[in-house]
């Protein structure tokens, strides 16, 4: 009997106290900071405080060494309470998962102290104003002076930007090179030359920090290199094949409050003098919201538990992302239909999630660029 | 032999004390009974206990700490060789209660609404699950039992009795260094029979003199939410919850409280709830009789000049 | 020193409950460390850091109780004793066979819950006072230690609270107020994994016994006035109360 769905009693624990986090710390002041379009950093204190942050950075460096199935069920507890909160911890693992996949020895020590000493962010800068799923076609460069590269370049959308001790960034020694000219820097915070600027008016996520980047004659240590040049991509493409899955994650959050806020209002809310969920067209909607969190739970957790093993997952990864974050924004639009007017209203919660699990369809690859990554797995073979 | 042991304030005997006694008198088939006067100024309190009661022990031993209550009430156990020991369900009652049944190695029924005696058993309801659940208990005698606040009509006068002083050595353990007794105007809580609570919604600790307002033109005890005394508005022990006081009056007036699970657990017996939220969808509505759906600030000012016209 | 901490596994204040045959039946509920014993816990730790020493948490409940010994733990206690026993006990068993335990640990003292969160008792902490013979402080929101073998602390009474130095072994009970309670973190759930947690297998005869369980919940007359007009509908209450349900 070699497939077993059990948790361990760890593994549950963690996940009790992820849920009371979301439940207690996150859900109560998700509306406000959506409004106020802003970092709700005192939970990022919190998310420190219990261990929730950074947590996969290997024990060897301070972290807990977390594997992917713990962050797929933290991920699902903390996108209960709030997606767009819930992106600060996971954009800042999509920082640390370059150099967790490329650094030294050294590197590891040096950037993940500044990590696990106090409530601190990561953050991985990758998209351009002009290239955003064409990655190759970066123009941010780097040009080689001495022990230092100088770094000239535009990064948009770039998660915790603002906030981050130090973002990796991507740029290219020689943009004719394509992919094979790029290159991983880790640029630390006050780095002369380097100025985030936040982007204002998102339609969700909103207390995420949205940032754009901008590298002046930004003069960065050949020691933050992740890697050699022209490795850059790989690292890039090999990173977003690991935190794809907890976009999934995050999906699975957001349909099962979907699930849970129709489910809860369609049995107090009357017509015809009946509680709504006694009609079957309020039912269908709801057996096909359980049905699309059900099946992109048990598929997320296989992408997660491909890549704790160390077998190929990248397809994986891409199916997980791209169906989760589908049948969340099903949910969450369903959410919407069962509370019909109420559920346009910014008084109740669901029209925020349609709002937020948007994202979860673009970033990190969109879903279409998925469906490449899909396709070239099925034409490989 | 059933022992009473009698709730006092130093003059009068506690509403409480004559629900216990009519407590008692409902599991007379199980014997005789008997009283017991513990604390302080106990004297006239006796007096006017053996109106009610053919033998009434006195046990003057100061003030108030859970040791000496067991201590006292178990010398009034042994004396009169009760089987059965009847106490008042408050916070001290459920305490001191808990030592006595262990030292009588009693089965222990604790907060009951009704309880009826069965051959050598006593057969108690009462609640369970934060009060959500009724549960029928049975306990073989000797049985301590602690009678929940306004769940049995206060006894009459009847025949007179004698009253006999215990001699109780004090228990050491415990020195009360300072009572920090909040002055309360009115009405005790857990015994009122109706109680006006406000909640978050008010808004600020200022707003609350309109709650005292209408609590006082009724007859009413204050009561107040966890948020609210959290906020630091109210004292604790104004509570009603999970955490707080369960209180059962007829009326239970609820302001600007959207009524949580764990506020539900505190009142949700009442014989009728009254809500007033300016959120039709707060879940006080669902256990409400009656309710106002409005803004608590213009409509209280109005109820107490309502409820005072009819006063008047 | 040793401070030790007396805990339950109860359901979440917010779970459903359903009767199964005149019985709550808990197997759909979720269950928690009791939050009254959370408090509990919390100031046992509290206390350990600032006196040092060590801190034990016992719990007399079913197998499934050892979930809420590994909160604790994780919490930050250093190890665990279960007295395994399945289905109801009264508070005086219960007090006993804990008495046995603790007696043995011989802490400085013993901090437990205030009420109990599914049986709505109160008495085990009295009861557990009275079985090891020291004094008790219920419904403490201050404790203050002087020394080994004495405490200050508050404590809330019928109407009011009360100041009291307390001699020392002695059981404290918990009111809401005493502390904010820690979240068990990340790192503490990992070693709470290698903490000892030690079971010993209880069977005792209950002095009590539930005959049957019932949801009894009341039919409300939800009649809802619209409060627009404040004057009138204040009005339209007070005669409903007066007239039609004659409660003032």
């Amino acid at each position: 009997m070699p497939i077993d769905f059990s948790l361990t009693d760890e593994q549950k624990e963690l996940q009790k106290l992820a849920r009371r986090f979301a439940k207690e710390q996150i859900a109560p002041i998700a509306a406000e900071y959506d409004a106020k379009e802003e970092v709700p950093w005192p939970v990022v204190e919190k998310l420190h405080e219990v261990g929730l942050l950074n947590a996969i950075i290997p024990e060897a460096y301070g972290g807990l060494g977390l594997g992917m199935l713990e962050e797929v069920i933290i991920g699902e507890e903390l996108a209960w309470g709030c997606m767009g909160i819930y992106t600060i911890p996971m954009a800042s693992d999509l920082g640390i998962t370059p150099v967790l996949l490329a650094g030294s020895h050294e590197q590891k020590q040096r950037f993940f102290k500044k990590l696990t000493e106090k409530p601190a962010l990561a953050a991985f800068a990758l998209s351009e104003p002009g290239n955003g799923s064409d990655a190759a076609a970066l123009r941010t460069r780097a040009v080689r002076d001495g022990d230092y590269y100088v770094l000239n370049g535009t990064k948009t959308w770039i998660s915790n930007g603002g906030e981050a001790e130090w973002v990796v960034v991507f740029a290219t020694v020689n943009p004719e090179l394509r992919h094979k000219g790029v290159v991983a820097l880790v640029v630390e915070k006050g780095t002369p030359g380097f100025k985030a600027h936040k982007l204002h008016g998102k339609m969700g996520q909103r207390a995420s920090g949205t940032y754009e980047l901008v590298f002046e004659d930004c003069r960065v240590p050949v020691e933050n290199r992740l890697g050699q040049e022209g490795e850059g991509f790989r690292i890039a493409m090999n990173t977003l094949d690991k935190t794809r899955i907890p976009v999934a994650a995050g999906s699975l959050g957001v349909a099962r409050r979907a699930l849970e806020e129709a489910t809860r209002y369609a049995k107090e809310r009357q017509a015809f003098g009946r509680p709504i969920a006694d009609f079957q067209a309020i039912q269908f909607k709801l057996a096909e919201m359980l049905m699309g969190l059900e099946t992109a739970r048990a598929y997320t957790y296989y992408a997660a538990w491909l890549t704790d093993t160390g077998q190929p997952q990248a397809h994986a990864a891409a199916i997980a992302k791209a169906y989760a974050s589908e049948i969340a924004f099903e949910a969450a639009n369903q959410a919407i239909q069962i509370h019909g007017g109420y559920g346009y209203m910014r008084e109740y919660p669901v029209e925020k999630l349609l709002r937020d699990v948007k994202l979860n369809q673009i970033y990190e690859g969109t879903n279409e660029i998925q469906r490449l990554i899909i396709a070239r797995h099925i034409l490989n073979q | 032999m059933i022992l009473v042991v009698l709730e006092h304030d130093g003059q009068r005997l506690r509403k409480s004390a004559l629900e216990a006694i009519g407590r008692a008198r409902q599991l007379e088939a199980l014997g005789p009974l008997a009283g017991v006067v513990i604390g302080e100024n106990t004297q006239a309190v006796a007096q006017e206990a053996s109106q009610y009661l053919p033998t009434v022990y006195v046990a003057e031993v100061g003030g108030y700490t859970a040791e000496k209550w067991a201590e006292a009430a178990y010398a009034a156990v042994q004396k009169s060789g009760a089987q059965v020991v009847i106490a008042s369900g408050g916070r001290q009652g459920r305490t001191w209660t808990a030592r006595l049944a262990y030292r009588m190695k009693a089965g222990l029924l604790e907060d009951t609404l009704e309880t009826r005696a069965e051959g050598n058993h006593i057969v108690a309801t009462r609640y369970s699950f934060l009060n959500r659940v009724t549960e029928r208990q049975r306990a073989a005698l000797p049985v301590v039992l602690t009678a929940k606040p306004n769940t049995t009509p206060p006894a009459e006068p009847q025949g007179s009795g004698g009253v006999e002083v215990l001699n109780v050595a004090l228990p050491t353990g415990v020195e009360v260094l300072e009572r920090l007794s909040e002055q309360k105007k009115g009405v005790s809580l857990t015994e009122a029979t109706i109680v006006v609570t406000g909640g978050r919604g008010l808004g600020s600790p200022e707003a609350f003199a309109k709650v005292e307002e209408l609590a006082s033109v009724l007859g009413a005890a204050v009561g107040a939410t966890r948020a609210v005394v959290d906020a630091g508005w109210r004292p604790y022990s104004e509570q009603v919850g999970q955490t707080g006081k369960t209180v059962q009056p007829n009326a239970y007036i609820a302001l600007a409280v959207s009524g949580a699970v764990q506020h539900q657990a505190g009142m949700n017996k009442s014989k009728y709830i009254v809500a007033v939220n300016k959120d039709a969808e707060a879940p006080i509505f669902k256990i409400a009789d009656y309710g106002i759906v409005g803004d608590v600030h213009q409509v209280l000012p109005a109820l107490i000049e309502a409820a005072k016209k009819l006063k008047d | 020193m040793k401070f030790l901490a007396v805990i339950r596994q109860v359901p979440d204040g917010e779970s459903r409950l359903k009767i199964e045959g005149g019985r709550v039946d808990l197997s759909g509920a979720t269950l928690i460390l009791d939050q009254m014993d959370e408090w509990a816990v919390e100031e046992v730790i509290r206390l350990q850091e600032k006196h040092g020493g060590e801190s034990v948490v016992v719990a007399l409940g079913p197998e499934r109780a050892e979930e809420a010994l590994r909160t604790a733990l994780a919490m930050g206690i250093d190890r665990a004793v279960h007295l395994v026993a399945e289905g109801y006990l009264d508070p005086i068993t219960q007090a006993e066979a804990l008495a046995e335990v603790i007696r043995a640990e011989a802490p400085t003292l013993v901090f437990t819950g205030g009420q109990q969160a599914d049986w709505d008792s109160q008495a085990l902490g009295p009861a557990l006072a009275e079985a090891l013979g020291w004094p008790v402080v219920s419904w403490t929101t201050q404790i203050e230690l002087e020394s080994e073998t004495q405490a200050k602390a508050l404590h809330d009474l019928d109407e009011g609270a009360e100041r009291v130095r307390v001699a020392l072994p002695a059981v404290f009970t918990s009111q809401q107020g005493l502390n904010e309670p820690r979240y068990p973190t990340l790192p503490g759930i990992m070693k709470a994994k290698r903490k000892e947690l030690k079971k010993l297998p209880l069977s005792a005869a209950s002095k009590a016994e539930v005959l049957e369980q019932t949801i009894q919940e009341r039919t409300r007359l939800n009649k809802l006035i619209d409060g627009k007009d404040p004057v009138s509908a204040a009005h339209e209450l007070v005669r409903l109360l007066h007239e039609e349900a004659k409660v003032i």
